[in-house]
Order: C-alpha cells, then structure tokens, then sequence
C-alpha cells in the first residue's frame, strides 16, 4: 500500500536477503478485545511472525480488570523489506492496554524499506491505552508507518509514539542519521467522517532536523494523541500547562485537535527517560479523567 | 548567507505589469486580512528567549516559510489546480484537508479567519463568480475556508500562474513573521528587511521541491513551533492572536 508514496520513490529495490514482504517479513497481529463480566478480554488474537503476541496479562495495579499486552518482536527489531501490520479492535465498553517489550529498533538498511500499517478501532465506550516504547531509527534506515483510527465519539484512545535521533550512544553517536521517516496518522468517526490528519516526512539529509522551530537542539520527540469526548477533552486540556522547562531540558505543551476530537501533546527532550516520565504524567491524567484510575508508578527495573 | 541577485530582464518577462501589481497588491502586509494579528508562534518565541537576534529571527523565519511550502504551499498549488479545472469539489476537499491539518486551535482560527476575510474582500473585487461563490460556502459553514484556498482561487482567479501563487503565499509568511518581530523585539528595519531579502532567494529552490506534490502529500514537521502555540494559547500577557 506504499510502494505509491513519492518518499520511496528512491528505495525500490529488493534486499539481497529475502524478498521484501516475504515469509517472516509480513508480521500481522490483530487483538481483539472485548468486554468480559468482571474484566476484559482479549478475545482475538491472530499473529504472525515475527510480531508475537502471547496473552493478556493483568498486571495494572491502579485497573486490575484491565488487559495488558505486550507485543515481542523475535527479529529483534526492523529490518529492510519488512512490512508490519498491526490491527487492534476494540469492542463497545471495551478496556485495554498495548505496548512494547521493548524499543523498537528499525535497523540499518543498504537497500529497500521497512512500513508498519497500524489499524485501531474503538467501538462505544471502549478504553484503549496504545503506549509503545521508544522508536530507534537507525543510521540510514527508511521507515514509513500510517496509523488509522476509526473511534467512537464516546471512547477514548490514548495514543503514544517517543522517536529517538537514533542509537545516540552507539559509536560516536548516531543524530538524526536515518535516510526516511514518514509517519501518517488519521482519526475519523466510525461513519467516515475525517477528524485530523497529522503527517511529517523526515529526510535529515534533505531538511536537518536540528533547526529552530523543528527540533532545535533537542533530540527525543514524544508526541500523545488523545481522543475522547469533548467535555473530558476540556477538563484534561485545563489540567496541562505548557512550558518550555530549560532547567531540566524538556519542552511539552498540548493542542486541541479539530472537530472536538481531543488533544495532542508534544514533548521534547535529550533523553528517553525525561520524555517517557512527562508522558507518563499526562497519560495519568488522561486515565483518570476518563476512567478515574491513576496509572501507576512506573515499574522500577523499567 | 548569499543572496543570488538575478533577476528577469525586462526582455524576457512574460508577465505584463499588471499581473506584476496584481502580486504586488495580495502579497502586501498591509492587505486587510488580519495577518497582522498573528505572529505564528513568533511571540512566545521571543519570551522564552530562542528568538533574541537577526539569527535566530532567521531561522525561525525559514523554519516559517518551509513548514509553509510543504504545508498550505503545496494546497495553493493544488488548489490553484482545482480553479483552472473548474472543480469546486476538489477545492472543497482541499480546503477540509488543510484545515484537519491545523492541530493547535490559534493556527485553525488564523488560517478561517485570513481565508474568511481575503475571499471577502476579492468577492467584492474581482467581477468573477468563483470569489463570490466560494465566499457564499465560506458564510453558510459549508466548507471552512482556509487561508491558502481563498488565495489559490483570487489569484487564479486574477490570472496568477501556480508559481507566482507559491511565491505570493511564502512571500506573506516570511514577511508576516518579520513584521511581527519588528513589534515585538529590537531589532532593525535593515535586519528584517535583509533576512527577507535572503530568505525569499529560497523560494524558487522550494518551489521546485514541492511543484507537482498532490494534496495528500502536505505534511510538516516542527514540534518547537507546536509547543510554542500551545503555551501562547495558554498564555496571559500576549499581543497577537499567536
């Protein structure tokens, strides 16, 4: 679905290894979840390797009955050729939690491209926390990802992506080295209606990323998109206050989306850590204006 | 920075001088559409401190005008298309495409507010029905009626070619963020007045980059600038609309 977009115009050709697309290279993972008599969920589960999937497990303190998964790579992250997908449904009055094991490590690349297609549904009422970790984009690696959001006006999704510049500390640290990174991410009603579209293509050898207004001087970028209903839209919007926070190196700050759909909150800083812990903050807030659960401390060997 | 210095010979200039003035006249600061009233996040800039000076003023100008040109540039572009095509259900596309593009609530109203009024104001300038037309769809909420659209179309509509539309909108950019710099920090009438001059030799190159981009390839990328929006939308003391 791709292989159209001009920012792959250059990267055509096929790996020497395997055919790009072929088997191993064509991970899918589809979770379906639904509400249970006590609890969710996850009642879907299609995987194909390398994406893995193995249950949901409960380990939220502050929501006991909500299901946390965590999605394993066992390619060790992604490589030239690959074409992820990753579809995530979640049934009315729904709850859940989705993550990463780990970071997402897009490796070095001398030929082709990888996409990830991301697909989430939210039905009415339904919950979902999609909070994978970091993204590392490595030296010349060619990344493209689009994520549709098809959601109900009455649920709610909390949705987060933290890039880093790239494997800062391998060698003499790699900054913003990576050939492409385009990132698509739409949200429409479930009748079709459109409600926002955010895209950026990053080409540092085209347009550097360090530059005034872009990037600047940092090097994590952290961006939260958050839809729900207006009035918890507002009270979350109330609750956030921007800044520019030179002290410890960090700058954070939320939009409202257009048509009421709900916020996006963008932070910036040097480090993963720094960024995932505002993050953290936010998406408290966000949980328990929607559910009226905390999200609990970070777990300490995390 | 150098700023290549040629310029068409009168020999060669395809375009009559009132074409010439007609890009004059829509590419003024002083044009009544309310760019004034925005600083594009320039403000907040200036009171966190990372815009103090002609440098940094110019970096925050081109990341301005290139955020632009990838932007609301390539929907001039697409629109000015739709215009010559006759096809007003492509502009209505692009004029939602852009406005669900607007992910801070000051760069939405900014872009509905200078659309609402320049396709007023050439509604009742230009003897042509598209202007009216598009302004009537603008008053009864049918499409938003963004900024880059309503030019797209005067300027089509006056006869400008999609370049000059390009370079008329990155123009308004530019010189809108260095408009408001002169009120808001010291700085020169020489200095911005210079940094124009320098940053408008990078339009052409741009221009190249972005000619033929369909309408869904619009994409930017300047977080620094996000964040800026968002604490001006929440600031106290502030000038502009941002």
């Amino acid at each position: 679905m791709f292989s159209g977009a001009r920012e792959l115009g250059a990267y055509q050709d096929e790996p020497p290894q395997l055919p790009s697309g072929s088997f191993g290279k064509n991970a899918f993972l589809r979770l379906g979840f639904e509400p249970g008599p006590h609890r969710s969920v996850l009642r879907t589960l299609h995987r194909r390797a390398p994406l893995i999937v193995q249950q949901a497990l409960y380990w939220d303190e502050e929501m006991p009955e909500l299901p946390c998964v965590s999605i394993i790579s066992n390619a060790g992250g992604i490589l030239q050729g690959d074409r992820n997908i990753i579809e995530i449904d979640m049934a009315a009055d729904a709850q859940a939690h989705v993550t990463t094991q780990s970071a997402t490590r897009i490796h070095e690349m001398d030929a082709n491209y990888a996409s990830q297609t991301q697909q989430l549904t939210l039905g009415a009422g339904s919950y979902l926390e999609y909070i994978p970790r970091p993204i590392i984009p490595a030296k010349n690696s060619r990344f493209i990802q689009s994520t549709q959001v098809t959601i109900d006006p009455t649920a709610t999704l909390v949705y987060s992506e933290i890039m880093m510049p790239g494997r800062k500390y391998y060698r003499d640290g790699e900054i913003f080295q990576y050939k492409l990174f385009s990132s698509t991410v739409q949200g429409a009603r479930p009748d079709g209606r459109s409600l926002f579209t955010e895209k950026f293509v990053l080409e540092p050898d085209v347009h550097g990323l360090a530059r005034m207004g872009m990037m600047g001087g940092f090097h994590v970028f952290g961006n939260v998109i958050v839809l729900t209903p207006k009035d918890k839209a507002d009270a979350l919007f109330e609750r956030t206050q921007p800044a520019f926070d030179n002290e410890n190196e960090l700058a954070f700050g939320a939009s409202r989306l257009p048509h009421d759909a709900g916020l996006i909150f963008k932070v910036l800083g040097m480090e993963s850590a720094p960024v995932m812990a505002k993050i953290r903050e936010f998406w408290s807030e966000a949980r328990q204006i929607a559910v009226d659960r905390k999200v609990p401390e970070n777990f300490l060997w995390a | 920075m150098a700023t290549p210095m040629t310029m068409t010979t009168e020999a060669d200039s395809e375009r009559s001088l009132p074409e010439l003035l007609y890009l004059l006249q829509f590419a003024d600061s002083a044009l009544p559409v309310g760019g004034f009233s925005f600083s594009n996040g320039l403000e907040t800039a200036i009171q966190q401190g990372i815009v103090d000076g002609p440098a940094t003023l110019r970096a925050y100008t081109e990341t301005s005008m290139w955020q632009a040109a990838t932007g609301d540039g390539v929907a001039v572009l697409c629109a000015h298309r739709a215009v010559m095509a006759g096809d007003v259900d492509e502009l209505m596309r692009i004029d939602r495409l852009v406005h669900e593009r607007k992910l801070n609530e000051e760069t939405r109203l900014m872009t509905v507010r200078m659309g609402k009024k320049l396709c007023e104001l050439s509604s009742g300038m230009i003897e042509k029905p598209l202007p009216r037309d598009w302004f009537q769809r603008i008053k009864s909420g049918e499409t938003p009626g963004t900024h880059p659209v309503s030019l797209a179309i005067t300027l089509a509509t006056l006869g400008a070619n999609r370049r000059d539309a390009f370079g008329v909108h990155q123009y308004g950019v530019g010189n809108g963020v260095l408009s408001a710099a002169l009120r808001l920090m010291r700085i020169s009438f020489v200095d911005t007045q210079k940094i124009l001059l320098d940053v408008t030799a990078q339009v052409g190159p741009t221009y190249e980059r972005v000619a033929d981009a369909t309408i869904d390839e619009m994409a930017s990328f300047s977080p620094i600038i996000d964040i800026l929006a968002a604490v001006h939308v929440k600031g106290h003391v502030r000038m502009f609309m941002n």
